[in-house]
Protein backbone atom coordinates (compact mmCIF):
# COMPACT_ATOMS: atom_id res chain seq x y z
CA UNK A 1 0.00 0.00 0.00
CA UNK A 2 2.47 2.23 1.42
CA UNK A 3 4.79 4.74 -1.28
CA UNK A 4 8.21 2.57 -1.10
CA UNK A 5 10.32 6.07 -0.91
CA UNK A 6 7.47 7.24 1.36
CA UNK A 7 8.45 4.27 3.54
CA UNK A 8 12.08 4.65 3.65
CA UNK A 9 11.40 8.45 4.49
CA UNK A 10 9.41 7.31 8.06
CA UNK A 11 12.29 4.46 8.55
CA UNK A 12 15.39 7.27 8.25
CA UNK A 13 13.11 9.93 10.13
CA UNK A 14 12.74 7.50 12.83
CA UNK A 15 16.44 6.29 12.73
CA UNK A 16 17.43 10.31 13.17
CA UNK A 17 14.83 10.29 15.79
CA UNK A 18 16.25 7.37 17.53
CA UNK A 19 19.79 8.59 17.61
CA UNK A 20 18.70 12.18 19.07
CA UNK A 21 16.83 10.09 21.94
CA UNK A 22 20.37 7.68 22.75
CA UNK A 23 22.18 11.07 22.70
CA UNK A 24 19.69 13.17 24.82
CA UNK A 25 19.76 9.95 27.18
CA UNK A 26 23.74 10.26 27.60
CA UNK A 27 23.73 14.30 27.92
CA UNK A 28 21.23 13.93 30.92
CA UNK A 29 23.08 10.89 32.38
CA UNK A 30 26.42 13.14 32.48
CA UNK A 31 24.85 16.32 33.21
CA UNK A 32 22.25 15.26 36.03
CA UNK A 33 24.70 14.61 38.35
CA UNK A 34 27.17 17.53 38.36
CA UNK A 35 24.16 19.47 38.19
CA UNK A 36 22.93 18.31 41.58
CA UNK A 37 26.64 19.03 42.71
CA UNK A 38 26.38 22.40 41.70
CA UNK A 39 23.17 23.73 42.84
CA UNK A 40 23.99 22.03 46.21
CA UNK A 41 26.95 24.10 46.43
CA UNK A 42 24.95 26.98 46.02
CA UNK A 43 22.06 26.07 48.82
CA UNK A 44 21.89 26.99 52.23
CA UNK A 45 22.02 24.95 54.81
CA UNK A 46 18.12 24.80 55.86
CA UNK A 47 17.44 24.42 51.66
CA UNK A 48 19.68 21.52 51.43
CA UNK A 49 18.18 19.59 54.40
CA UNK A 50 14.56 19.76 53.51
CA UNK A 51 12.10 17.27 52.42
CA UNK A 52 10.99 19.27 49.71
CA UNK A 53 13.50 18.77 47.29
CA UNK A 54 14.39 21.92 45.12
CA UNK A 55 15.91 21.19 42.02
CA UNK A 56 16.58 24.66 41.48
CA UNK A 57 18.19 26.76 44.38
CA UNK A 58 15.42 29.13 45.92
CA UNK A 59 18.21 31.44 47.28
CA UNK A 60 21.19 30.61 45.57
CA UNK A 61 24.14 32.16 47.36
CA UNK A 62 27.85 31.57 47.54
CA UNK A 63 28.16 31.19 51.42
CA UNK A 64 29.17 27.66 51.23
CA UNK A 65 32.26 28.74 49.26
CA UNK A 66 33.02 31.12 51.44
CA UNK A 67 32.34 29.72 54.67
CA UNK A 68 34.69 26.24 53.02
CA UNK A 69 37.70 29.07 52.58
CA UNK A 70 37.56 30.43 56.08
CA UNK A 71 36.90 27.30 58.23
CA UNK A 72 38.32 24.87 56.40
CA UNK A 73 42.17 24.03 55.59
CA UNK A 74 41.07 25.05 51.60
CA UNK A 75 43.38 26.95 50.99
CA UNK A 76 46.71 25.29 51.95
CA UNK A 77 44.75 22.04 50.48
CA UNK A 78 44.33 24.19 47.25
CA UNK A 79 48.13 24.93 47.46
CA UNK A 80 49.41 21.35 47.92
CA UNK A 81 47.27 20.41 44.96
CA UNK A 82 48.49 22.48 43.00
CA UNK A 83 52.32 21.91 43.68
CA UNK A 84 52.20 18.72 44.11
CA UNK A 85 50.41 18.73 40.37
CA UNK A 86 52.42 21.03 38.72
CA UNK A 87 55.90 19.64 39.85
CA UNK A 88 54.85 15.62 39.14
CA UNK A 89 53.50 16.96 35.58
CA UNK A 90 57.00 19.08 34.31
CA UNK A 91 59.15 16.30 35.95
CA UNK A 92 57.07 13.37 34.10
CA UNK A 93 57.43 15.25 30.86
CA UNK A 94 60.88 15.37 31.00
CA UNK A 95 60.94 11.58 31.68
CA UNK A 96 58.62 10.53 29.15
CA UNK A 97 60.47 12.97 26.64
CA UNK A 98 63.60 10.62 27.18
CA UNK A 99 61.78 7.54 27.35
CA UNK A 100 59.22 7.93 24.67
CA UNK A 101 62.12 9.63 22.19
CA UNK A 102 64.50 6.22 22.64
CA UNK A 103 61.42 4.04 22.63
CA UNK A 104 60.64 5.73 18.39
CA UNK A 105 64.07 6.04 17.65
CA UNK A 106 66.48 3.20 18.66
CA UNK A 107 66.53 -0.29 18.34
CA UNK A 108 67.90 -1.43 21.91
CA UNK A 109 68.07 -4.62 23.66
CA UNK A 110 65.68 -3.65 26.62
CA UNK A 111 63.09 -2.44 24.59
CA UNK A 112 60.40 -4.82 24.94
CA UNK A 113 60.65 -5.91 28.33
CA UNK A 114 61.22 -2.21 29.19
CA UNK A 115 57.81 -1.99 27.16
CA UNK A 116 55.66 -5.23 28.32
CA UNK A 117 57.32 -3.84 32.15
CA UNK A 118 55.36 -0.41 31.44
CA UNK A 119 52.08 -2.45 30.43
CA UNK A 120 52.25 -4.42 33.24
CA UNK A 121 52.64 -1.31 35.39
CA UNK A 122 49.73 -0.36 34.17
CA UNK A 123 47.51 -2.99 35.89
CA UNK A 124 49.44 -2.73 39.63
CA UNK A 125 46.96 -1.87 41.74
CA UNK A 126 48.46 1.48 43.77
CA UNK A 127 47.00 -0.65 46.62
CA UNK A 128 49.69 -3.20 46.37
CA UNK A 129 52.28 -1.41 46.24
CA UNK A 130 51.50 0.93 48.96
CA UNK A 131 52.58 -0.79 51.71
CA UNK A 132 56.22 -1.29 50.69
CA UNK A 133 56.11 2.00 49.36
CA UNK A 134 55.16 3.17 52.47
CA UNK A 135 58.20 1.47 54.40
CA UNK A 136 60.73 2.81 51.73
CA UNK A 137 59.67 6.45 52.36
CA UNK A 138 59.71 6.14 56.13
CA UNK A 139 63.33 5.22 56.02
CA UNK A 140 64.41 8.09 53.62
CA UNK A 141 62.50 10.36 55.95
CA UNK A 142 60.03 11.40 53.87
CA UNK A 143 56.84 9.93 55.11
CA UNK A 144 54.12 13.06 55.53
CA UNK A 145 56.02 14.90 52.86
CA UNK A 146 54.94 16.76 50.15
CA UNK A 147 58.21 15.36 48.37
CA UNK A 148 57.19 11.60 48.49
CA UNK A 149 53.82 12.42 46.66
CA UNK A 150 55.25 14.55 43.87
CA UNK A 151 57.99 11.02 43.89
CA UNK A 152 54.87 8.80 43.62
CA UNK A 153 52.68 10.83 41.32
CA UNK A 154 56.06 10.32 39.22
CA UNK A 155 55.91 6.79 39.14
CA UNK A 156 52.32 6.54 38.98
CA UNK A 157 51.73 8.58 35.73
CA UNK A 158 54.97 8.00 33.62
CA UNK A 159 54.61 4.77 32.08
CA UNK A 160 51.63 6.16 30.25
CA UNK A 161 53.44 9.00 29.57
CA UNK A 162 55.98 7.02 27.66
CA UNK A 163 53.98 4.93 25.41
CA UNK A 164 51.78 8.16 24.51
CA UNK A 165 54.96 10.31 24.39
CA UNK A 166 56.72 7.47 21.73
CA UNK A 167 53.48 7.50 19.89
CA UNK A 168 53.71 11.34 19.35
CA UNK A 169 57.54 10.92 18.47
CA UNK A 170 56.83 8.23 16.14
CA UNK A 171 54.40 10.28 14.14
CA UNK A 172 57.06 13.09 13.23
CA UNK A 173 58.86 12.22 10.69
CA UNK A 174 62.79 11.51 10.90
CA UNK A 175 63.64 13.44 7.63
CA UNK A 176 63.92 16.58 9.74
CA UNK A 177 65.97 15.39 12.00
CA UNK A 178 68.72 13.84 9.45
CA UNK A 179 68.38 17.00 7.53
CA UNK A 180 69.75 19.12 11.05
CA UNK A 181 72.25 16.35 11.26
CA UNK A 182 73.86 16.75 7.87
CA UNK A 183 73.61 19.99 8.57
CA UNK A 184 76.24 19.60 11.84
CA UNK A 185 73.80 19.62 15.23
CA UNK A 186 74.56 17.01 17.74
CA UNK A 187 71.18 15.05 18.78
CA UNK A 188 70.75 17.01 21.82
CA UNK A 189 70.91 19.93 20.09
CA UNK A 190 68.37 18.35 16.70
CA UNK A 191 66.10 17.24 20.06
CA UNK A 192 65.41 19.92 21.75
CA UNK A 193 66.01 22.63 18.76
CA UNK A 194 64.10 20.97 16.51
CA UNK A 195 61.81 18.21 17.54
CA UNK A 196 60.39 19.26 20.89
CA UNK A 197 58.96 22.50 18.67
CA UNK A 198 57.36 20.49 16.99
CA UNK A 199 56.18 17.91 19.58
CA UNK A 200 54.55 20.83 21.43
CA UNK A 201 50.90 19.77 21.04
CA UNK A 202 52.30 16.10 22.63
CA UNK A 203 53.94 17.66 25.45
CA UNK A 204 50.88 19.66 26.53
CA UNK A 205 48.74 16.50 26.63
CA UNK A 206 51.20 14.44 28.21
CA UNK A 207 51.26 17.31 30.76
CA UNK A 208 47.46 17.56 31.42
CA UNK A 209 47.41 13.94 31.73
CA UNK A 210 50.10 13.83 34.56
CA UNK A 211 48.69 16.85 36.07
CA UNK A 212 45.24 15.45 36.04
CA UNK A 213 46.83 11.90 37.82
CA UNK A 214 48.22 13.76 40.36
CA UNK A 215 45.00 16.17 40.98
CA UNK A 216 42.72 13.14 41.36
CA UNK A 217 44.31 10.78 43.49
CA UNK A 218 42.70 10.16 46.54
CA UNK A 219 44.33 6.94 48.71
CA UNK A 220 48.43 7.94 48.19
CA UNK A 221 47.91 11.37 50.07
CA UNK A 222 45.31 9.40 52.46
CA UNK A 223 48.11 6.69 52.89
CA UNK A 224 50.97 9.11 53.30
CA UNK A 225 50.02 12.36 54.68
CA UNK A 226 48.75 13.02 58.48
CA UNK A 227 49.52 16.83 58.53
CA UNK A 228 46.33 18.99 58.35
CA UNK A 229 48.53 21.79 56.19
CA UNK A 230 50.29 19.14 53.59
CA UNK A 231 47.25 17.76 52.17
CA UNK A 232 45.70 18.15 49.12
CA UNK A 233 42.22 18.63 48.20
CA UNK A 234 40.72 15.54 47.87
CA UNK A 235 42.69 14.04 51.22
CA UNK A 236 41.50 16.75 53.01
CA UNK A 237 38.05 16.98 51.77
CA UNK A 238 37.87 12.59 52.04
CA UNK A 239 38.21 13.17 55.62
CA UNK A 240 35.00 15.21 56.35
CA UNK A 241 32.82 13.06 54.21
CA UNK A 242 33.53 10.30 56.53
CA UNK A 243 32.00 11.50 58.91
CA UNK A 244 28.25 10.72 60.54
CA UNK A 245 27.36 14.90 59.54
CA UNK A 246 28.49 15.97 56.69
CA UNK A 247 28.23 19.77 55.82
CA UNK A 248 26.90 18.74 52.09
CA UNK A 249 27.09 23.06 50.93
CA UNK A 250 30.80 23.44 52.20
CA UNK A 251 31.55 19.72 50.58
CA UNK A 252 30.02 20.17 47.01
CA UNK A 253 31.93 23.85 47.20
CA UNK A 254 34.86 22.00 47.49
CA UNK A 255 33.91 19.04 45.04
CA UNK A 256 33.28 21.54 42.72
CA UNK A 257 36.53 23.97 43.22
CA UNK A 258 38.19 20.78 42.48
CA UNK A 259 36.27 19.69 39.45
CA UNK A 260 37.43 23.47 37.74
CA UNK A 261 41.19 22.75 36.81
CA UNK A 262 40.74 19.37 35.97
CA UNK A 263 37.67 19.83 33.71
CA UNK A 264 39.06 22.88 31.89
CA UNK A 265 42.72 21.23 31.17
CA UNK A 266 40.14 18.15 29.99
CA UNK A 267 38.35 20.69 27.31
CA UNK A 268 41.58 21.95 26.52
CA UNK A 269 43.19 18.65 25.41
CA UNK A 270 40.70 16.53 24.96
CA UNK A 271 41.24 15.99 21.43
CA UNK A 272 45.21 14.70 22.32
CA UNK A 273 44.04 13.16 25.34
CA UNK A 274 41.88 11.10 23.15
CA UNK A 275 44.01 10.08 20.58
CA UNK A 276 47.05 9.71 23.52
CA UNK A 277 44.35 7.00 25.06
CA UNK A 278 43.66 5.13 22.19
CA UNK A 279 47.58 5.03 20.85
CA UNK A 280 48.30 4.12 24.20
CA UNK A 281 46.20 1.70 24.87
CA UNK A 282 46.28 -0.38 21.68
CA UNK A 283 49.54 0.10 20.05
CA UNK A 284 51.42 -0.28 23.47
CA UNK B 1 80.13 2.17 17.91
CA UNK B 2 80.13 1.72 22.09
CA UNK B 3 78.69 4.64 22.44
CA UNK B 4 75.77 4.53 20.26
CA UNK B 5 74.60 1.12 22.18
CA UNK B 6 74.89 3.36 25.30
CA UNK B 7 72.69 6.24 24.15
CA UNK B 8 68.88 5.16 24.16
CA UNK B 9 70.10 3.49 27.84
CA UNK B 10 71.11 7.40 28.41
CA UNK B 11 67.46 8.63 27.53
CA UNK B 12 65.65 5.51 29.72
CA UNK B 13 68.02 5.30 32.42
CA UNK B 14 64.88 7.58 34.51
CA UNK B 15 62.37 5.60 33.59
CA UNK B 16 64.47 2.49 34.27
CA UNK B 17 65.07 3.90 37.75
CA UNK B 18 61.32 4.35 37.99
CA UNK B 19 59.65 1.07 36.78
CA UNK B 20 62.88 -1.31 38.75
CA UNK B 21 63.18 0.64 42.06
CA UNK B 22 59.35 1.85 42.39
CA UNK B 23 57.66 -0.61 40.48
CA UNK B 24 59.49 -3.81 40.83
CA UNK B 25 61.49 -3.41 44.41
CA UNK B 26 58.30 -2.73 46.67
CA UNK B 27 56.41 -5.76 44.08
CA UNK B 28 58.96 -8.20 45.30
CA UNK B 29 58.91 -6.86 48.68
CA UNK B 30 54.99 -6.74 48.92
CA UNK B 31 55.81 -10.91 49.00
CA UNK B 32 58.39 -10.78 51.54
CA UNK B 33 56.68 -8.76 53.79
CA UNK B 34 53.74 -11.27 53.69
CA UNK B 35 55.75 -13.65 55.69
CA UNK B 36 56.54 -11.18 58.13
CA UNK B 37 54.85 -10.11 60.86
CA UNK B 38 55.22 -6.69 60.92
CA UNK B 39 52.38 -4.44 62.49
CA UNK B 40 53.91 -0.63 62.34
CA UNK B 41 52.77 -0.08 66.33
CA UNK B 42 55.03 -2.58 67.13
CA UNK B 43 58.30 -1.85 65.23
CA UNK B 44 59.75 -3.81 67.62
CA UNK B 45 58.35 -7.42 66.83
CA UNK B 46 59.54 -7.38 63.15
CA UNK B 47 60.14 -11.00 62.29
CA UNK B 48 59.92 -14.19 59.90
CA UNK B 49 56.54 -15.34 60.47
CA UNK B 50 55.99 -18.26 58.13
CA UNK B 51 52.57 -18.86 56.84
CA UNK B 52 51.01 -17.23 59.36
CA UNK B 53 49.46 -13.46 57.98
CA UNK B 54 47.86 -16.32 55.58
CA UNK B 55 46.52 -18.59 57.77
CA UNK B 56 45.29 -15.04 59.00
CA UNK B 57 43.45 -14.35 55.76
CA UNK B 58 42.05 -17.15 55.07
CA UNK B 59 40.29 -17.76 58.79
CA UNK B 60 38.80 -14.11 58.39
CA UNK B 61 35.30 -14.63 57.86
CA UNK B 62 34.73 -12.08 55.59
CA UNK B 63 37.01 -13.25 53.35
CA UNK B 64 34.75 -15.27 51.09
CA UNK B 65 31.93 -12.22 50.76
CA UNK B 66 34.66 -9.84 49.81
CA UNK B 67 36.06 -12.16 47.11
CA UNK B 68 32.09 -12.79 45.83
CA UNK B 69 31.95 -8.54 45.95
CA UNK B 70 35.09 -8.35 43.80
CA UNK B 71 33.23 -10.32 41.15
CA UNK B 72 30.85 -9.43 41.36
CA UNK B 73 31.98 -5.21 41.55
CA UNK B 74 33.87 -6.46 38.10
CA UNK B 75 31.53 -8.54 36.11
CA UNK B 76 28.44 -5.97 36.49
CA UNK B 77 30.18 -2.57 36.43
CA UNK B 78 32.15 -3.83 33.35
CA UNK B 79 28.94 -5.11 31.46
CA UNK B 80 27.47 -1.42 31.88
CA UNK B 81 30.28 -0.19 31.11
CA UNK B 82 31.04 -1.60 27.92
CA UNK B 83 27.43 -1.90 26.64
CA UNK B 84 26.85 1.91 27.05
CA UNK B 85 29.83 2.90 26.20
CA UNK B 86 29.51 0.74 22.54
CA UNK B 87 25.88 2.26 22.67
CA UNK B 88 27.63 5.93 23.15
CA UNK B 89 30.42 5.49 20.68
CA UNK B 90 28.24 3.77 17.82
CA UNK B 91 26.03 6.88 18.02
CA UNK B 92 28.77 9.55 17.54
CA UNK B 93 30.21 7.16 14.87
CA UNK B 94 28.59 9.65 12.12
CA UNK B 95 29.42 13.00 12.26
CA UNK B 96 26.41 16.05 13.15
CA UNK B 97 26.51 19.59 13.89
CA UNK B 98 27.99 20.03 17.60
CA UNK B 99 30.00 16.82 17.95
CA UNK B 100 32.76 18.18 19.32
CA UNK B 101 31.21 20.11 21.74
CA UNK B 102 28.78 16.96 22.81
CA UNK B 103 31.94 14.50 23.29
CA UNK B 104 33.32 17.19 25.15
CA UNK B 105 30.56 16.98 27.92
CA UNK B 106 29.98 13.35 27.70
CA UNK B 107 33.35 12.49 28.28
CA UNK B 108 33.92 14.51 31.18
CA UNK B 109 33.85 12.22 33.64
CA UNK B 110 36.77 10.67 32.36
CA UNK B 111 38.42 13.41 34.22
CA UNK B 112 36.80 13.37 37.41
CA UNK B 113 38.36 12.12 40.73
CA UNK B 114 37.70 9.13 42.88
CA UNK B 115 36.51 11.73 45.70
CA UNK B 116 33.99 13.56 43.73
CA UNK B 117 32.43 11.07 41.81
CA UNK B 118 32.39 9.54 45.48
CA UNK B 119 30.66 12.36 47.07
CA UNK B 120 28.22 13.08 43.91
CA UNK B 121 26.76 9.99 44.15
CA UNK B 122 27.05 9.50 48.07
CA UNK B 123 24.92 12.66 47.95
CA UNK B 124 22.66 11.82 44.68
CA UNK B 125 21.77 8.26 47.06
CA UNK B 126 21.56 9.98 50.09
CA UNK B 127 18.60 8.18 52.42
CA UNK B 128 17.01 11.49 53.54
CA UNK B 129 18.06 14.43 51.11
CA UNK B 130 18.75 12.32 48.10
CA UNK B 131 17.07 13.15 44.63
CA UNK B 132 17.03 9.63 43.99
CA UNK B 133 15.27 8.66 47.15
CA UNK B 134 12.75 11.98 46.53
CA UNK B 135 12.26 10.83 42.53
CA UNK B 136 11.62 7.12 43.02
CA UNK B 137 9.47 8.54 45.99
CA UNK B 138 7.20 11.11 43.42
CA UNK B 139 7.19 8.09 40.62
CA UNK B 140 5.28 5.91 43.48
CA UNK B 141 8.17 3.42 42.42
CA UNK B 142 8.92 2.83 46.27
CA UNK B 143 6.68 3.89 49.69
CA UNK B 144 9.48 5.05 52.12
CA UNK B 145 13.20 6.04 51.84
CA UNK B 146 15.70 3.99 51.09
CA UNK B 147 18.72 3.85 53.23
CA UNK B 148 21.01 2.66 49.77
CA UNK B 149 24.70 2.88 51.05
CA UNK B 150 23.39 2.31 54.84
CA UNK B 151 21.86 -1.70 53.41
CA UNK B 152 23.85 -4.45 52.97
CA UNK B 153 23.85 -5.68 50.03
CA UNK B 154 22.74 -2.45 48.20
CA UNK B 155 25.77 -0.52 49.25
CA UNK B 156 27.69 -2.02 46.70
CA UNK B 157 25.48 -0.97 44.32
CA UNK B 158 25.69 2.53 44.99
CA UNK B 159 29.82 2.13 44.29
CA UNK B 160 29.02 -0.01 40.92
CA UNK B 161 26.47 2.92 39.75
CA UNK B 162 29.20 5.30 40.11
CA UNK B 163 31.79 3.38 38.73
CA UNK B 164 29.71 2.67 35.65
CA UNK B 165 29.06 6.40 35.17
CA UNK B 166 32.93 7.19 35.41
CA UNK B 167 33.83 4.38 33.10
CA UNK B 168 31.57 4.90 29.80
CA UNK B 169 33.77 7.62 28.76
CA UNK B 170 36.81 5.56 28.34
CA UNK B 171 34.64 2.74 26.57
CA UNK B 172 33.17 4.77 24.00
CA UNK B 173 36.82 6.78 23.17
CA UNK B 174 38.05 3.90 22.33
CA UNK B 175 35.29 2.01 20.53
CA UNK B 176 34.77 5.51 18.44
CA UNK B 177 38.47 4.99 17.90
CA UNK B 178 38.32 1.95 16.27
CA UNK B 179 35.16 2.73 14.65
CA UNK B 180 36.48 5.88 13.05
CA UNK B 181 39.71 3.33 11.51
CA UNK B 182 37.23 1.19 9.77
CA UNK B 183 37.98 1.72 5.98
CA UNK B 184 34.25 3.01 4.25
CA UNK B 185 35.33 0.34 1.06
CA UNK B 186 34.29 -2.18 3.90
CA UNK B 187 31.12 -0.65 4.45
CA UNK B 188 30.50 -0.17 0.68
CA UNK B 189 31.72 -3.90 -0.79
CA UNK B 190 29.10 -5.39 1.85
CA UNK B 191 26.49 -2.98 0.36
CA UNK B 192 27.58 -4.11 -3.06
CA UNK B 193 26.79 -7.78 -1.74
CA UNK B 194 23.59 -6.75 -0.72
CA UNK B 195 23.90 -6.86 3.16
CA UNK B 196 21.33 -5.01 4.83
CA UNK B 197 22.20 -3.13 7.92
CA UNK B 198 22.59 -5.96 10.57
CA UNK B 199 24.90 -7.81 8.19
CA UNK B 200 27.15 -5.20 7.85
CA UNK B 201 26.95 -4.54 11.97
CA UNK B 202 27.55 -8.26 12.79
CA UNK B 203 30.26 -8.87 9.87
CA UNK B 204 32.28 -5.69 9.45
CA UNK B 205 31.70 -3.72 12.72
CA UNK B 206 32.24 -6.09 15.24
CA UNK B 207 35.04 -8.16 13.21
CA UNK B 208 36.86 -4.61 13.21
CA UNK B 209 36.67 -3.55 16.18
CA UNK B 210 36.90 -7.05 18.31
CA UNK B 211 40.22 -6.38 18.97
CA UNK B 212 40.29 -3.10 20.62
CA UNK B 213 37.17 -4.32 22.58
CA UNK B 214 39.15 -7.28 24.07
CA UNK B 215 41.99 -5.20 25.23
CA UNK B 216 39.80 -2.43 26.71
CA UNK B 217 37.66 -5.42 28.46
CA UNK B 218 41.02 -6.57 29.46
CA UNK B 219 42.28 -3.18 30.83
CA UNK B 220 39.31 -2.15 32.27
CA UNK B 221 38.35 -5.22 34.15
CA UNK B 222 41.66 -4.96 35.62
CA UNK B 223 41.19 -1.42 36.64
CA UNK B 224 37.76 -1.89 38.39
CA UNK B 225 39.09 -4.76 40.50
CA UNK B 226 42.07 -2.53 41.36
CA UNK B 227 39.50 0.43 42.49
CA UNK B 228 39.40 1.13 45.94
CA UNK B 229 39.02 5.15 46.26
CA UNK B 230 35.47 5.36 45.21
CA UNK B 231 34.63 2.63 48.20
CA UNK B 232 36.82 4.31 50.75
CA UNK B 233 34.67 7.70 49.77
CA UNK B 234 31.57 6.64 49.78
CA UNK B 235 31.15 3.56 52.25
CA UNK B 236 34.34 2.62 53.56
CA UNK B 237 33.40 -0.69 52.81
CA UNK B 238 30.46 -0.93 55.33
CA UNK B 239 27.90 -1.93 56.70
CA UNK B 240 30.40 -4.40 58.20
CA UNK B 241 32.38 -5.09 55.30
CA UNK B 242 29.07 -5.94 52.56
CA UNK B 243 30.65 -3.48 50.07
CA UNK B 244 34.41 -4.70 50.61
CA UNK B 245 36.10 -5.60 47.45
CA UNK B 246 39.35 -7.51 47.63
CA UNK B 247 41.20 -3.97 46.73
CA UNK B 248 39.41 -1.63 49.25
CA UNK B 249 40.09 -4.18 52.04
CA UNK B 250 43.55 -3.98 51.25
CA UNK B 251 44.17 -0.88 51.24
CA UNK B 252 41.50 -0.54 54.54
CA UNK B 253 43.43 -3.68 55.95
CA UNK B 254 46.75 -1.36 55.43
CA UNK B 255 45.51 2.20 56.64
CA UNK B 256 44.03 1.27 59.66
CA UNK B 257 44.77 -1.65 61.17
CA UNK B 258 48.20 -1.18 59.99
CA UNK B 259 48.75 -4.59 59.74
CA UNK B 260 51.29 -4.81 56.96
CA UNK B 261 51.94 -8.22 57.13
CA UNK B 262 48.45 -9.37 56.47
CA UNK B 263 48.12 -6.44 53.91
CA UNK B 264 50.70 -7.68 51.78
CA UNK B 265 49.50 -11.31 52.14
CA UNK B 266 46.41 -10.05 50.82
CA UNK B 267 48.46 -8.36 48.14
CA UNK B 268 49.94 -11.85 47.71
CA UNK B 269 46.17 -13.36 47.29
CA UNK B 270 45.34 -10.19 44.98
CA UNK B 271 48.39 -10.79 42.57
CA UNK B 272 47.42 -14.15 41.84
CA UNK B 273 43.53 -13.36 41.25
CA UNK B 274 45.35 -10.87 38.71
CA UNK B 275 48.06 -13.16 37.20
CA UNK B 276 45.09 -15.91 36.44
CA UNK B 277 42.34 -13.98 35.49
CA UNK B 278 44.80 -12.22 32.51
CA UNK B 279 46.20 -15.99 31.66
CA UNK B 280 42.26 -17.40 31.48
CA UNK B 281 41.39 -13.78 29.63
CA UNK B 282 43.69 -14.37 26.89
CA UNK B 283 42.98 -18.19 26.60
CA UNK B 284 39.57 -17.44 26.23
CA UNK B 285 39.83 -14.63 23.75
CA UNK B 286 42.10 -16.22 21.90
CA UNK B 287 43.83 -12.49 22.11
CA UNK B 288 46.60 -13.67 19.44
CA UNK B 289 44.27 -14.57 16.85
CA UNK B 290 42.56 -11.66 17.42
CA UNK B 291 44.84 -9.37 16.06
CA UNK B 292 44.76 -10.67 12.56
CA UNK B 293 41.36 -9.44 12.01
CA UNK B 294 40.75 -6.26 10.18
Amino acid sequence: MMNPSYKKKISKGLMVFGRVLILLFFLIIVVAPIYWLFITSLKLPKDIATLDLQYWPKNPTLDNYVALWKSTQFPAYLKNSLLVSVISGVIVVIVSIGGGYALARYRFRMKKITLIGFLVSQMIPITLILVPVFLIFSRLGLNDTLTSLVVLYVILNTPFCVITMQSFFMNIPTSIEEAATIDGCGRMDVLIRIVLPVMLPGIIAVFIFAFIGAWNDLLTGVMLINTEAKKTIPVGLSAYVGQFSIDWGEMTAGGMLALIPSAILFAIAQKFIVEGLTAGAVKG
Amino acid sequence: MKKKNLEPHAFMLPSYILLFGFMGYPLINCIRLAFTNYKIMKPDEVYFAGLNNFKGILSDPDLLMILGNSVKFVVITVFLQFVLGLILALTLKKPFRFRGVYQGIVFLPWAFSGFIIGLTFQWLFNGEYGPINDLLLKAHLITEKISFTGTPGLSLFTVIAALTWAGIPFFAIMILAALQSIPNELYEAAKIDGGNALDMFKHVTIPCIKPTIVITILLRTIWVFNNADLIYVMTRGGPANTSHTLSSYMFMKAYSTLDFGQASALGVLFMFVLVLYVLIFLKITRFNEAGDVG
